[in-house]
């Protein structure tokens, strides 16, 4: 597709983000009670409504730095509790597993028993909307690990009940937490709009992980315990920062895998821990929103570069003089921009995301920073475009279809009389219209992969999952183009290499459309009785079924393992039990009962055997020998 | 841009705005009456001025929380609604229900009758929560003798409003600029007169102090300017309404310019943000005898936040206090303003000049001053310029999809018309039939035709779901020609198809469950143009009907349960064979129909309306 220029984002909005952030009152009410927590429950967790909000907030507990690795070492997470984290689909991408910091977890853990329990009775007992979840420094991570369980459990059982509760997570000088698969896994999950890291701008705290701290274990204890005690401490804030040689050390070597981590191109070192959700990064002159992971390593390192030692031990504890100035921003105009305005609205808004970021005075950083923001720019359509264009796409593919459906109606009229499964199945013909029918196929696959891609790469709105036209069409389109890919499938003889087509062959495309229809039907009333066959048979993957039952009745014969028989028969029986339950509702469209279809026959195939078995349960040793195979075809 | 005066801009007599200003403000003056009307000379013509005194009792402004809204009572303004989506406007519910007692209790509604019926030049107008009540009388004037059906005799009021008060959400705006009224509309804002922002912030943030502010802005009121703790109240308030105002007006700007992080709705969620929007034209007054003025109902929202701004915290005070002080000044200041002729028009949003120094031509060096005028940072100017990018884009949709329409849209329609045609002169059948039974090659491209022309147009629905098509579309006669001829001719086939799959028997009566909404918009926009009442069954939806009615009495259920709809369906289709909406052969060849008419009772068909044409 060709990018037309003016398709390109026209402004630049990470200012204009945080500015609405900051003119509401969730980021000083957070703080408020992150020092509240601090200050009087260092070892548990407090909640607390204001207006129709829940704020919870968690301590910034010191964590033993004990042994050399633990401050390095990651541990895979697939639950909690026992919620699953991420939907079981995500796992098969060859994307590695999903791993977190060790030490933070167990923290979290020791946790969330009377967090869940908490939880729980909150959204029992009021009918509380939303829910925020905050914590400063390591309390950040905690505050992190239990939104993200709590919105594994919303979503896990939103399918069977109804809630509908807003979970945002606000840290402040939240350490790093997961890895790159993490990080990732939130994405997909639509989930990184629900934490908002706020990081200031000299901070060390938040850009600790992206160094081997582990030789400066003794230096890194030191540095816990002491912002232990100012956030603890009555007087806290007043300390004076001890600087110390090892101190200058630990800050420059941050720095220099800050500085290798962001080298361009090629050059770049891989990092071990990934920033996830958005990053609100704050300097006394304002603040900008950051959502992409790699614009986030960069302008941690910026920021980062700008400053000192000493400023980045301080910058730990000042999150609340940050937050109180934010707070106010919005009664007064930000001094006026100095020197040349550029006439382009990008542009402009570019120099006034520097201003904010606070390193407008630091010439060398300014270019970067620019590039750094022009990465988050979005050059294609916007997603309201894009689902505009899709459908216009869409409109174009659905004759492909028709095409299709009118080639299931020709195949019913045939005198085989097989139906479109079998006929595609086992087609030798070239005639052009079964070949056209298998290029339609294709090019249908391909627009709904690309539907899906596009859905994870956040370029379509987030609700065309659940708008009538999408789910509509998904929906028609599986039920009507499956049983060809499953007639590819079994015909190829795929099934003898990779298995069978429900587990091993089925496309991640189809799964997915059967959640968006599961999802919006759960809402629909039970069907009424048909008084015709369906147009299309209800369940998409009958025919891999089929498929199945096949094998099975072919192991019967030949197998003599009584055990094993009786589980073949058992599965046997639950298949022709659900089939017939199907034939039963009408919810099978008329093909599946054309008298030489793949079903047909397995259904003679059935009777041929059950009558086979009556004779030698009546001649039992008569019949014996023949029953490994000779005789039966 | 350059020159003219504010009468030729906004279409009224500077002298008639000066007079409406005082009487908006006499309004409130004892003898206490809630409304007056007044008639006055200004060269030659004569005007009738309807003038509203407001209110200042705090439940009158705030009926609940968090923002005090309702939805519009539609007997009254059927036309504030958007009318695709079926969304009627939110009001404010105390100003509604101040509107409905004055409507109810005095005699204003036949006086503004009369005015009306005589041809008169009505104006309607008000200060503070006065204003509002301008507003509505406005729009029932403009419902009952100014749509395109009724007399054209009559004159359009006008509606002046002086401070006002924000009164509804963005369908006001939506619904007048779509019915053409925004421009009947002008309303008069001071930089910083907090009033037309109160509504932007939610009631419980300012409830302990609102009632003494009212009395603050109360011309009436005989509070001393020397009470102690006045600062500090004033100076709270005005901070509260102003960071709320700041909420709503970052996060409309995030929409406008096209913000994708998913924090933005999170966050949304947490927030109380007020639904209310401004409509029609604002004409601001920057204090020093400049007028700007703005249409642009997404750039006054920004307008109103920005314009209040501090440019450094030292002002607080005083511009905490004029944020009071300017709600009474209209009189004065207007005064002023309307000699100087001063005026800038704010139009080509999306190209305003973001610093003066940047600009080369005169045109924009002068808009400049008038932005610094009104004290707009970079910053606010980016959020003008993303109002007009919104606007411009809204056009540019409309655009492509003329081009869709034009490139395949007309073709389609063009070869389902043909396969109307044929079906019905060759086959003798009717098209419906046909379709429905799909058995030859035309009938598969009559499909594919249809399915294009569903995406052409699903795509229209979608964009106004989300109002990105300009807010004139569904009343655009040009528009509204084409969804009708679209409807009529391709949602018999939509029918057909829907019960040759047995659908109904999966989700239910085509009607009720599974009626495309490119159907269901189209049809409305009819009934809006038309004015007429919505109706269940329609000349291109009687297919279902039949169908629905034939599977009742097919099914051996009770006749009697039906007979009316049966009744209802054989007198529509003579209203519509008569209005040429419909043509016989259509229905009257149709196997279906013809077996829905068969299995009639006997009894009913003798007596029946449309005996006579089937037997043709």
């Amino acid at each position: 597709m060709n990018m037309v220029p003016d398709e390109a984002s026209p402004f630049e909005t990470s200012e204009m983000l945080a500015t609405f952030l900051a003119s509401t009152p969730l980021l000083s009410e957070s703080w408020r009670l992150c020092t509240t927590v601090a200050a009087t429950a260092p070892r548990s967790f407090m909640t607390e409504q204001r207006g129709g909000v829940v704020y919870v907030a968690f301590p910034g507990v010191e964590m033993a730095v004990g042994s050399d690795s633990s401050w390095r070492n990651l541990v895979p997470l697939d639950s909690i509790g026992d919620v699953p984290l991420f939907s079981v689909r995500r796992n098969k991408e060859g994307d590695g597993p999903v791993m977190v910091h060790a030490g933070m977890l167990n923290l979290f853990l020791s946790f969330f028993e009377p967090f869940r329990n908490q939880m729980l009775a909150i959204m029992g007992n009021t009918n509380t909307k939303s829910i925020v979840i905050t914590g400063h420094s390591i309390g950040g991570a905690t505050a992190s690990l239990c939104a993200l369980w709590l919105l594994s459990y919303l979503h896990h059982i939103s399918s069977s009940v109804s809630v509908s509760v807003s979970v945002l997570c606000i840290t402040f000088g939240s350490p790093m937490l997961g890895n790159g698969s993490f990080s990732r896994a939130i994405l997909r999950e639509r989930w990184g709009g629900n934490f908002c890291h706020v990081v200031s701008k000299h901070d060390i705290m938040p850009r600790l992980l992206f160094a081997p701290i582990t030789p400066f274990t003794a230096q890194l204890n030191f540095l816990l315990q002491f912002w232990q005690l100012c956030m603890t401490a009555p007087g806290f804030g007043k300390l004076v920062v001890p600087i110390s040689d090892q101190q200058k050390e630990l800050f420059n070597f941050v720095m220099s895998y800050l500085d290798a981590a962001t080298q361009d191109g090629e050059g770049s070192a891989p990092i071990l821990f990934h920033p996830f959700g958005s990053y609100l990064f704050v300097s006394s002159e304002g603040a900008v929103c950051v959502d992409s992971s790699t614009a986030v390593v960069k302008m941690m390192h910026l920021m980062f570069a700008s400053g000192s030692p000493a400023c980045s031990v301080e910058d730990h504890l000042k999150y609340g003089e940050y937050v109180k100035k934010l707070s106010l921003q919005f009664l007064n105009q930000k001094n006026s921009m100095q020197g040349n305005i550029p006439d382009s609205s990008y542009e402009a808004g570019l120099e006034l995301a520097i201003q904010s970021s606070g390193l407008a005075n630091q010439e060398l950083a300014i270019e970067p920073t620019k590039e750094c923001l022009k990465m988050t720019r979005r050059m294609g359509p916007s997603p309201t475009k894009n689902a505009a264009n899709l459908a216009r796409t869409l409109s174009k593919v659905v004759p492909y279809r028709a095409e299709i459906e009118w080639y299931k109606v020709w195949c019913d009229q045939q005198v085989d009389q097989m139906g479109y499964y079998d006929l595609f199945k086992r087609r030798r013909s070239t005639s052009k219209m079964v070949m056209k029918v298998n290029m339609n196929r294709h090019k249908l696959a391909r627009f709904w992969n690309n539907v899906i891609d596009m859905l994870e790469r956040n370029e379509l709105p987030h609700d065309v999952a659940v708008r009538a036209k999408w789910v509509n069409a998904s929906h028609f389109y599986e039920l009507l183009v499956e049983p060809l890919d499953i007639a590819e499938y079994y015909g190829k003889g795929m099934h003898t290499t990779k298995g069978h087509y429900i587990h091993h062959g089925r496309e991640r495309r189809y799964e997915i459309f059967d959640r968006w229809w599961k999802d919006t039907m759960a809402t629909a009333e039970e069907n009424s009785e048909r008084s015709k066959f369906a147009s299309l048979t209800q369940d998409s993957c009958f025919w891999a079924r089929v498929e199945e039952a096949r094998e099975w009745l072919n192991s019967v014969r030949s197998e003599s393992d009584t055990s094993k028989l009786a589980v073949l028969w058992d599965n046997i029986e639950k298949f022709e039990k659900y089939a017939l339950e199907l034939i039963d509702n009408k919810e099978v469209s008329q093909d599946v009962l054309a008298k030489n279809s793949s079903y047909s026959i397995w259904v003679e195939d059935l009777r041929g055997l059950r009558e086979l078995r009556a004779k030698v349960k009546r001649f039992p040793h008569h019949f014996n020998p023949f029953l490994d195979g000779e005789v039966i075809p | 841009m350059a020159g003219g005066s504010l009468g030729d801009k906004i279409g009224l007599k500077e002298e008639l705005i000066k007079k409406a200003c005082g009487l908006a403000f006499k309004a409130h003056k004892p003898p206490e009456k809630i409304y007056r009307y007044e008639k006055f000379q200004i060269s030659q013509e004569t005007y009738h001025v309807f003038s509203f005194s407001g209110s200042w009792d705090a439940a009158e402004w705030f009926v609940n929380k968090p923002f005090g809204e309702t939805k519009i009572d539609l007997a009254l303004f059927p036309s504030l609604r958007s009318i695709g989506n079926d969304e009627a406007a939110l009001v404010n519910e105390g100003f509604a229900k101040r509107f409905d007692n004055i409507w109810k209790t005095t005699s204003i509604k036949s006086e503004v009758n009369k005015a009306m019926v005589d041809g008169r030049q009505v104006v309607f107008t008000g200060h503070s929560s006065g204003a509002a009540m301008a507003i509505l009388a406005t729009f029932w004037a403009l419902e009952n003798y100014l749509n395109q059906i009724k007399n054209q005799s009559h004159k359009p009021p006008f509606c002046v409003t002086f401070g006002s008060p924000l009164i509804g959400n963005h369908i006001f705006s939506h619904a007048s600029r779509r019915e053409n009224w925004s421009r009947y509309f002008i309303h008069f804002v001071l930089r910083y007169d907090i009033v037309p922002r109160i509504l932007l912030a939610p009631f419980s943030s300012i409830e302990q102090t609102f009632g003494s502010i009212l009395q603050f802005l109360n011309p009436k009121s005989k509070t001393s300017t020397q009470d102690s703790t006045r600062a500090s109240v004033i100076s709270d308030f005005y901070s509260t309404v102003m960071r709320n105002a700041a909420s709503v007006t970052s996060h409309a700007a995030c929409i406008l310019m096209g913000s994708t992080n998913l924090l933005l709705e999170t966050v949304a969620n947490f927030v109380d943000l007020s639904p209310y929007r401004p409509f029609g034209t604002y004409v601001f007054c920057n204090g020093k005898g400049q007028l700007i003025v703005v249409k642009n109902s997404d750039a006054v929202l920004q307008l109103l936040f920005h314009t209040a701004q501090l440019s450094n915290l030292a002002e607080l005070p005083q511009v905490a206090d004029d944020s009071i002080s300017q709600h009474l000044v209209y009189e004065t200041e207007l005064g002023v303003s309307l000699i100087k002729q001063n005026v800038e028009d704010l139009e080509q949003l999306e190209e305003l000049p973001l610093s003066a120094d940047g600009s080369n031509s005169d045109v924009a060096t002068r808009i400049s001053a008038a932005l610094d005028g009104l004290g707009l940072s970079t910053r606010a100017r980016l959020c003008l310029r993303a109002a007009g990018e919104l606007e411009k884009r809204k056009r540019r949709n409309e655009e492509k999809i003329i081009n869709e329409i034009k490139k395949k849209g007309e073709a389609s329609m063009g070869d389902l018309e043909t396969y109307k045609t044929t079906c019905e002169v060759h086959k003798g059948k009717g098209y419906y039939d046909a379709f429905k039974v799909q058995k030859e090659a035309n009938d598969f491209q009559a499909n594919v035709k249809r399915l294009e022309l569903a995406g052409v147009w699903d795509e229209v629905i979608e964009m106004l779901k989300r109002y990105e098509l300009p807010d004139e579309f569904e009343g655009d006669p040009k528009w509204i020609q084409l969804g009708t001829s679209f409807r009529r001719l391709v949602e018999p086939l939509d029918i057909a198809n829907y019960y040759r799959h047995l659908k109904n028997e999966d989700t239910g009566p085509y009607m009720a469950r599974a009626r495309p909404k490119r159907y269901r918009y189209t049809q409305r926009w009819l009934e809006q143009a038309k004015r007429e009442p919505k109706s269940d069954v329609t000349e291109s939806t009687f297919w279902a009907e039949v169908e629905e009615l034939f599977g009742w009495i097919n099914s051996k259920k009770p006749f009697e349960d039906v007979r009316e709809r049966v009744l209802q369906l054989e007198q529509d289709l003579i209203k519509w064979t008569d209005r040429g909406e419909l043509t016989k052969d259509t229905f009257l060849k149709d196997p279906n129909f013809i077996k829905w008419w068969e299995i009639l009772p006997q009894e009913h068909k003798a007596t029946s309306h449309i005996a006579t044409i089937v037997k043709g």
